[in-house]
């Protein structure tokens, strides 16, 4: 049996990794778009400062959670000490939000579509 | 309203085509509004709880499932940044153009709303409405009141449950779905004597907002709403202080007994609805009458296509069928020997359709109708309630979206046309006027408004 080099089997665990990363698997932000007016919108503005029953989305990915200034975030939020990356989202948005963080106020019950979740969290990445 | 039109026909028939027409367009512009006092207490738009980013085209407040959730939970939900004073206001300017009689342009209408919560669990809305009734004169009275007490994010049998009490003063005006008359203030417009079913708050003599009432109701899993209440007639006396013609005075209503069951579904793209609403009473009307036994049974069926709020169709039918027992058979002052009947039915339906494209530009068709039992003593001149009338409005609300510069304030305006294709029965001579009188076609009713609406 043929050995293939090191080299080239590290290269391909590492591009078959950045392919089913989901920060690679770049969504379509109009469709996200869409997703965000259909699942988000009544409880989150994408404008700066404006909160709703949620916080402002404006610059979510990249965020550390429960650290907008004006908004009052459940104790479970502010303690959880995790970054909004496009990977923690896309775990956070995948499943119940009281699932995913037990304690929140927020009431979501998941996007269990992997295409429309792609999709939302590449326009979420574009609001900024 | 309609009560009004009503009295109005008792005692000069001549001035019958005024007062229809100023009915119908009451009819079509008394409505729930979105409430910018909400607005400012969620921080969200008018637009996330309702279609139309105002509220409604002509009639109904066309509630997204969001704003239905708000309703249930009380008027309560909040973005958590402090104390927003729960008061809002609203003025409406219409030019009325009916088929027959003078046209007029009038402020016809000045609200304050005190809407809003005042702790996580109590919240409420009440409207007090001044209503131009000619010669710049505005006669101000309380219209629907809601308040309610909601027990939140508590579990049944593992699922979600919301459990609440509902104060109000008009069967109906509280539902979530919002599809029934009383919330959307459209129902078939009837003619003389007591037409129309108790449900419907354009029947002759309606109770709505002339009573005072309280109800349990619970939200199981999401989808699963149940209510029971019950209501007693305020006395004249109550009702000429609110600001209510006591000629209007639903009687006095006895062991009273509401209840509604609906199964509703938020697909978020998509939305529908099933429900069943009942509402039983013991009327005396005159007070010192005899006692009629009435019992209103229905269904309703709605639908909305919401996508991504770009274009918009909601749908929705009620019919209630009445049922009434009266306590006397009272005999025909004006043919010998003839008897009113000891029953009789009452069936109001109505059709709507609303189209709204990016909440912002709307289109509204319903259709009304009622039909009954005939009954040549109670139901003059014609012996015959039946009534057939279309409603068709186009609206235009710039403001009130998530992009838009406030959301202290929004605007509204609305051009209406409500006609009328048969009324006491009747397709021609709808006043069963004599030979070589001039005689008044269904078409005569009709009436065209255009309105504007600002709302802060």
């Amino acid at each position: 049996m043929t050995k293939l080099p090191l080299g080239l089997c590290a290269a391909t665990l590492v591009f078959g990794w950045l392919l089913a990363s989901p920060s690679a698997r770049a969504g379509d932000t109009s469709a996200g778009s869409d997703v965000f007016k259909t699942e988000c919108s009544e409880c989150h503005s994408v404008k700066q400062g404006r909160n709703k029953k949620g916080p402002s989305l404006f610059g979510i990915v990249g965020r550390p959670a429960g650290t907008l200034p004006d908004f009052s975030y459940s104790d479970a939020l502010r303690q959880a000490h995790w970054l909004w990356t496009a990977e923690k989202l896309h775990s956070y948005l995948s499943q119940p939000a009281k699932q995913a963080n037990p304690g929140t106020k927020m009431k979501y019950d998941g996007l269990n579509d992997p295409k429309q979740l792609e999709d939302l969290i590449s326009y979420l990445g574009t609001v900024h | 309203m309609l009560s009004f039109l009503n009295r109005r026909v008792r005692r000069r028939p001549g001035k019958m085509l005024l007062w229809c027409g100023i009915a119908a367009l009451l009819l079509a512009s008394t409505t729930a509004q979105a409430i910018p006092a909400f607005a400012r207490q969620t921080g969200a738009a008018c637009a996330d709880c309702h279609a139309g980013a105002y509220g409604a085209g002509a009639n109904g407040p066309n509630l997204t499932p969001y704003g239905m959730r708000f309703k249930l939970n009380g008027y309560t939900d909040t973005d958590g940044q402090g104390f927003k004073i729960p008061v809002s206001g609203q003025l409406t300017e219409t030019h009325t153009a009916p088929a027959r009689g003078p046209s007029s342009t009038d402020l016809t209408e000045a609200d304050l709303y005190l809407a809003g919560r005042i702790s996580d669990q109590v919240g409420g809305y009440a409207k007090i409405e001044a209503d131009h009734v000619g010669h710049d004169t505005y006669n101000t009275k309380l219209s629907n009141v809601d308040l309610r007490f909601v027990a939140k994010e508590l579990k049944l049998n593992g699922k979600d449950f919301t459990l609440g009490v509902s104060v109000n003063n008009n069967p109906g005006f509280d539902d979530p779905i919002a599809v029934l008359p009383a919330a959307t203030s459209l129902g078939p417009p009837g003619g003389q004597g007591p037409t129309g079913t108790l449900l419907n708050l354009s029947s002759a003599n309606a109770p709505a907002d002339r009573l005072i009432g309280a109800s349990v109701y619970g939200l199981y899993d999401s989808d699963w709403y149940g209510e029971i209440g019950t209501y007693r007639s305020l006395p004249t006396s109550e009702q000429d202080h609110l600001g209510y013609n006591i000629a209007g005075d639903p009687g006095r209503l006895s062991d009273t007994g509401y209840f509604r069951f609906a199964y509703m579904k938020d697909l978020k793209r998509q939305f529908f609805s099933a429900g069943l609403v009942g509402l039983t009473t013991r009327r005396q009307l005159p007070r010192t009458g005899p006692t009629d036994n009435l019992t209103d049974l229905g269904y309703d069926l709605s639908y909305q296509f919401l996508g991504n709020r770009e274009n918009i169709v909601q749908v929705s039918y009620v019919n209630i069928l009445e049922k009434r027992k009266y306590g006397s058979t009272p005999v025909s002052p004006i043919v010998p020997g003839l008897t009113a009947l000891s029953r009789g039915a009452l069936h109001d339906e109505t059709l709507s359709v609303t189209y709204t494209f990016k909440q912002t530009y709307g289109v509204q068709l319903a259709h009304l109708e009622s039909n009954g039992t005939r009954d040549a003593v109670r139901f003059a001149p014609l012996g015959n309630p039946d009534t057939t009338a279309n409603l068709l409005s186009i609206f235009w609300a710039p403001f009130g979206k998530d992009d838009s510069f406030t959301s202290l304030a929004n605007m509204k305006i609305a051009a209406t046309w409500f006609r009328f294709t048969r009324f006491n029965g009747a397709t021609n001579n709808i006043f069963g006027v004599p030979l070589g009188n001039p005689t008044t076609k269904p078409g005569d009713l009709n009436a065209f408004s255009v309105s504007a609406s600002v709302a802060f």
